[in-house]
Formats: structure tokens, C-alpha cells, sequence
């Protein structure tokens, strides 16, 4: 797979599942390219979050983007980790579907830091981009209402973050059970030294204020919230990410 | 004032980042890591990482470092400050970040000569729409180019 003096350090691989299909259902199941989502899965992600007024998730179609949706926090891709740690081993991902989550308070205060995208979807979103979902794919939608006032505060955000994720985990550890020979690609990737060629780093400055301007990193799943370290408590300072980590999900964008 | 909703990368855009995917590729190149810094609040913090930032680079001895921000207004002060404390130390510096007619840099220093815009709006203008302002594919490979031909000028100094 690589060149005779390049120094392979370790190997990560990607497999995808692709999703045309999704619907409620009464448990959560992946089968063929349907994905099925248990209907009462609120009523257990909502358990013990006191800043939160409610959670409506919905899955919006390719040709249903003529809609209302609350200011986008975060687009996010359902992947988990089945083999290895972060950056190494095997990682699931599913494709043609990606997580919205957005968010608003009972007073209609959008959850948003400097300027929000709450509107008709078509015209609050790109499609396409790499950090978009594609014109064919399914949204899976968990729009949150927090408490009054709550989205100004760190933690308000945060508990939007951690109950969608707790939605995706549902997810996540039935998509961590397919049968990797079943998948539609497969892509490998490797860590690498690379003697005496010009040595390159890129620097990513990410947000590190507060509340709707954080960034969480290595978190237990791929792009996760779970067990993920704050760029904030970690005091902003330069933290070192491999290639490999940072495309198995290494980075939550909180903001 | 931090990332508004067009330049805001989103965790589906760090999942395939186009900057890590061009620059990992490259086989004139060996990608030593991507180095995560935050933009804290206050002015103190943000030079304290900045030069936090030069002091890896240094000890990393990296020829070239690209640069990268999906915020704007006063990020730009931690972002001009971060290019100064890796240029100064002899490392070549390119830098991507969302520009247009509205984000005008706020300070300035003689190493962001090699800045990549990645406004993609007619109005060069913050417009709300996710995912509209953000680095793309071709984004990438301008600032690799970039930055591979500074590395040579340097070198045949």
C-alpha cells in the first residue's frame, strides 16, 4: 500500500453503509438500506436533562427542504467505532443519511452565537458542501427546546449536544453490528512518516468561548459527544491530532 | 463576534475535511499532524496560544504550516497573531479563512501575504447559510500549491 521508505504508523478503516430509506418504527433497527428509528426514543433521551423543554425528531426527505427549521447547530455524521480506538482499526459509517440538530428556547430565543440560520430549510443551507448533507440524502432532524434563557449559558448547548447524541448511540450500536463484508465502500487510511520530504502542519483555530462557541475533542464515538474533552477546560491551548484521528471523528463542532 | 452560521464548519465537515484529505495525499509533503488551538476570550489568552502554537511548530521543525479559521471579527486577532508567531520563526505560512467585503482583516502583519479566501457569496457577506462559506476541495489545493511554493523559494535562497 505505500512507498518503500514511507513509515506506516497505523491503518484506520472506514466502511459505509448506505441509507435511502428511514422511518419510525418500534425498535431502532438497520436492515438492507433502511434505516428504522424506535418512535418513542424522546421520552429516554429527555430522562435527567432538566435544561430541556423537549426534543422533536423528524426525518426530512430530499424533497421536503420547502420547511421550517430552528437555528442549525450542527450537521453530524452517524459513525461508530466497531474495532480499535479513535484513529485506528474499524469505524462504521452510514451514508445518505446525516444528524441536524437544531435549537430554540420556549421564549423562541434561537441557540445561536453570532448570527443564527433558523428559516425555510432551502434557503438556510448549502447542500453538497462537504460539511453539508447531499440534494439526495435524508436528514434525520432532532430539533431541541431548551428552558427559557438556557441557550446563553454553556450548558444549555451542551445538553442539545449530549441528547442527540444520545439519539445517535441508539443508533450507533446497531450500526456497529453489521457485518463489515456487507458494506457499500470501504476506505482506508494511514498514518504515515514521510523521510525527507518538506515537513507541513495545518493548524485549525477553533471556537473556545462559551456557550454555542465550543469545540469538543476524542470523544468515545466517531464525531461524538460522550466522554469528549472540551477545547475550553483543556485552557484553548495547542492539542496535536493525528491524520487518522481527526477523519475518524476526532473533533465536535459545538458551535 | 466569532463563526457565523455560513463559515461555521460543522462536525460532518471535520468527519471529511477537503483541507486534511488534499494535504495527507500529497506525496511531496509529510503531514507531521493537525494542531487543534482554541480562541479564548480574553487578549492575553489568545497571544498566550498563539505562541504556544509557534513554540509546536518550532519544535516540530515544519518547513510550512497552513493555517485554517471558520470564524471572523475578533478570531481574526488570534488568527493574525498565530501566523506572526510561526512566520517569525522561519516556517512558511498559509493561511484559508472567510475574507469577502464584511471580514476585513482587523490587524494585519507582513506574514499574511498568502491568505486564501473561501467567501463563496456574491455579497462577500456573512449570509446565514450553513455550509455556504467554507473551505472546499479547490480551496485546499490553492493554499497547498501555495504554500509548496514558498517552501521552494525559501529553498533556493
Amino acid at each position: 500500500m505505500v512507498d518503500s521508505d514511507i513509515k506506516e504508523m497505523r491503518r484506520l478503516v472506514i466502511k459505509s453503509f448506505h441509507i435511502t430509506e428511514a422511518s419510525f418504527s418500534d425498535k431502532t433497527e438497520i436492515m438492507g438500506q433502511s434505516l428504522y428509528l424506535r418512535k418513542n426514543i424522546v421520552d429516554d433521551i429527555t430522562k435527567d436533562e432538566p435544561l430541556i423543554h423537549s426534543v422533536n425528531i423528524e426525518i426530512i426527505k430530499p424533497n421536503e427542504h420547502d420547511r421550517w427549521v430552528n437555528s442549525i447547530m450542527d450537521i453530524i455524521p452517524i459513525s461508530a467505532k466497531v474495532l480499535g480506538r479513535l484513529g485506528e482499526g474499524i469505524t462504521h459509517t452510514l451514508t445518505g443519511i446525516y444528524v441536524m440538530l437544531t435549537g430554540v428556547d420556549t421564549e423562541g430565543v434561537q441557540v445561536a452565537e453570532f448570527g443564527s440560520s433558523e428559516g425555510i430549510l432551502k434557503d438556510k443551507i448549502v447542500l453538497n458542501r462537504p460539511g453539508t448533507p447531499g440534494e439526495n440524502d435524508i436528514i434525520l432532524l432532532c430539533d431541541v427546546v431548551l428552558k427559557a434563557g438556557e441557550g446563553s449559558f454553556r450548558t444549555g448547548p451542551t445538553a442539545a449536544h449530549r441528547v442527540c447524541d444520545k439519539m445517535v448511540q441508539e443508533i450507533r450500536d446497531k450500526l456497529k453490528k453489521l457485518n463489515g463484508r456487507y458494506c457499500t465502500e470501504k476506505h482506508e487510511f494511514y498514518d504515515v512518516i514521510k523521510p525527507n520530504r518538506k515537513r507541513v502542519a495545518i493548524v485549525k483555530q477553533v471556537a473556545g468561548q462559551g456557550a454555542m462557541y465550543d469545540t469538543h475533542l476524542f470523544a468515545k464515538e466517531p464525531s461524538g459527544f460522550a466522554g469528549g474533552r472540551s477545547i475550553i477546560d483543556m485552557g484553548n491551548v495547542p492539542i496535536i491530532v493525528s491524520p487518522n484521528e481527526y477523519r475518524d471523528g476526532a473533533i465536535r463542532a459545538m458551535h | 463576534m466569532g463563526v457565523g452560521p455560513s463559515t461555521k464548519e460543522t462536525s460532518l465537515h471535520h468527519f471529511r475535511d477537503p483541507l486534511l484529505d488534499v494535504v495527507s495525499k500529497d506525496n511531496d509533503v509529510d503531514l507531521v499532524g493537525i494542531v487543534i488551538v482554541g480562541t479564548p476570550q480574553n487578549n492575553e489568552d489568545k497571544y498566550f496560544v498563539g505562541q504556544r502554537v509557534g513554540a509546536w511548530a518550532e519544535a516540530m521543525r515544519l518547513d510550512g504550516v497552513i493555517i485554517s479559521v471558520d470564524g471572523w471579527g475578533n478570531s481574526h486577532v488570534d488568527y493574525a497573531n498565530t501566523i506572526e508567531e510561526i512566520g517569525k520563526r522561519g516556517i512558511e505560512v498559509v493561511g484559508l479563512s472567510f475574507v469577502g467585503t464584511q471580514a476585513q482583516f482587523v490587524v494585519k502583519n507582513k506574514y499574511m501575504d498568502t491568505i486564501v479566501d473561501f467567501n463563496k457569496s456574491a455579497e462577500g457577506i456573512e449570509t446565514e447559510t450553513v455550509g455556504e462559506n467554507t473551505v472546499t476541495e479547490l480551496d485546499a489545493k490553492k493554499a497547498l500549491a501555495m504554500l509548496k511554493l514558498k517552501m521552494r523559494k525559501r529553498a533556493d535562497k
